[in-house]
């Protein structure tokens, strides 16, 4: 065999293409050889290389350069020119400002006690919404009146009832020794005849042993 | 893919979503066998657009009784890579000493990884070997090695008779390993002193 018949069979016998006979003379060719068998090498070497070879990533923008190109850009579908269409009223801040729009507009209406089931000619006027309103308002003003002295009335009587408790703790630490021997070990204090039941609100009873002139003011006594 | 076909009739009625799958699917295949011809990403990326616009053009004239659509995009492909090679024949001689300089001077980063420096110095090693190629041999190597595609395939999309594949191939071969030990043998003499 000579160089240039192996040559011509260098990627039949690389790939295994060969008949037994060719192969063994390529072989034999080789073994004696040692250009053609560095040559042989050489080329093994080289489609190694191409075997190797990375696949590239065009760039992200070429898809679509390409369809601009071609179809002039995509025509979108049904429901993406619906979802464009409402996609700036789904912007968060939008949403928010919606939101809060409704949230208002219930408690103008909520407050001006306008019935939007039953609603009437009447009920559109703005004068009719106006003296609703502020009725409205006055009735809740009054409300949060009411619950903010019927709070205070609540922790007057809690803090005034804790100091009493503690009046009697105070006098047996300082005066240890005028106990009489043998007498009561009963820490409370003796039956004061001011101190009465008093009722704080409705289903709700509180024990509190306490002035009854301040428990009928609702307000403290240094006031 | 399976269902090419199905996409390819639906292309050829009109259906742009059909044309985009195909697109998304084909275009990166497409774009390394430009670059792996020009040696170039951004005349690499010019040319996978035209061949796209020249399949798009031309979509009606495909046969799927002759091949698949794969093998019909690589023969338009490769036409339109051999035409360009022969409209750019004379800018590409007068530009090539420049080119090859910048290629042997160009080092790598402080910052680039050992694994990420080696990759790129093969890659760039294997396309300075294929542009010695001339382009039917360069086409052969690039089809068989690279894109690792048969014979058969590479016949149809060369349109010559696969002796003719079988011959360039093996040429190409021979001529790559030559230009390889002849720019080894370079880059040793250029590292010794």
């Amino acid at each position: 065999m000579t160089h240039l018949e192996l040559e011509n069979l260098t990627s039949d016998y690389l790939e295994g293409q060969l008949d037994t006979v060719r192969q063994a003379q390529v072989e034999a060719h080789l073994a004696e050889c040692t250009d053609c068998r560095e040559l042989v090498a050489d080329v093994r070497n080289a489609i190694d290389l191409c075997h190797k070879a990375e696949v590239l990533e065009p760039a992200p923008w070429l898809v679509s350069r390409i369809l601009l190109a071609t179809v002039g850009g995509r025509k979108p579908a049904f429901w993406e020119q619906v979802a464009a269409f409402f996609r700036p009223a789904l912007q968060p801040r939008v949403a928010y400002v919606v939101a809060m729009a409704v949230f208002s507009f219930s408690i103008i209406v909520n407050a001006a006690g306008i019935n939007l089931r039953n609603l009437t000619v009447q009920d559109l006027r703005p004068t009719i919404w106006y003296s609703k309103a502020t009725r409205t308002g006055h009735l809740l003003i009054a409300r949060a009146e009411k619950f903010y002295y019927d709070l205070r009335v609540v922790y007057e009587i809690e803090s005034r009832f804790r100091q009493l408790r503690s009046e009697p703790e105070q006098q047996e630490k300082e005066a240890p020794k005028d106990q009489t021997p043998g007498g009561s070990t009963d820490t409370r204090p003796a039956h004061n005849p001011q101190m009465a039941w008093v009722m704080i609100a409705p289903g709700s009873a509180v024990r509190a042993e306490m002035p009854l002139d301040f428990v009928s003011l609702g307000r403290s006594p240094s006031r | 893919m399976d269902n090419e076909p199905e996409l390819v009739r639906r292309c050829i009625a009109g259906d742009n979503s059909a044309w985009e799958t195909l697109l998304r699917a084909h275009s990166r295949k497409v774009y390394n066998l430009c670059y792996r011809f020009t040696g170039r990403a951004e005349e690499a990326e010019d040319l996978t657009q035209e061949v796209f616009i020249k399949v798009y053009q031309t979509f009606k004239s495909y046969d799927a009784a002759q091949g698949t659509f794969s093998t019909w995009l690589n023969r338009v492909a490769r036409n339109h890579l051999v035409d360009h090679y022969r409209r750019t024949k004379k800018d590409r001689v007068t530009s090539s000493l420049e080119d090859e300089s910048a290629t042997v001077e160009q080092k790598p980063s402080e910052m680039e990884p050992a694994s990420h420096v080696e990759a790129r110095e093969r890659r760039e090693l294997l396309q300075a070997a294929l542009d010695k190629l001339s382009p039917d041999l360069r086409e052969a190597v690039i089809l068989r090695d690279i894109h690792d595609l048969d014979y058969v395939e590479i016949a149809q999309i060369l349109g010559v008779p696969e002796g003719t594949v079988k011959s360039r191939i093996n040429r190409g071969r021979l001529e790559l390993a030559r230009v390889l030990k002849r720019m080894d043998k370079v880059r040793g003499q250029i590292d010794e002193p």
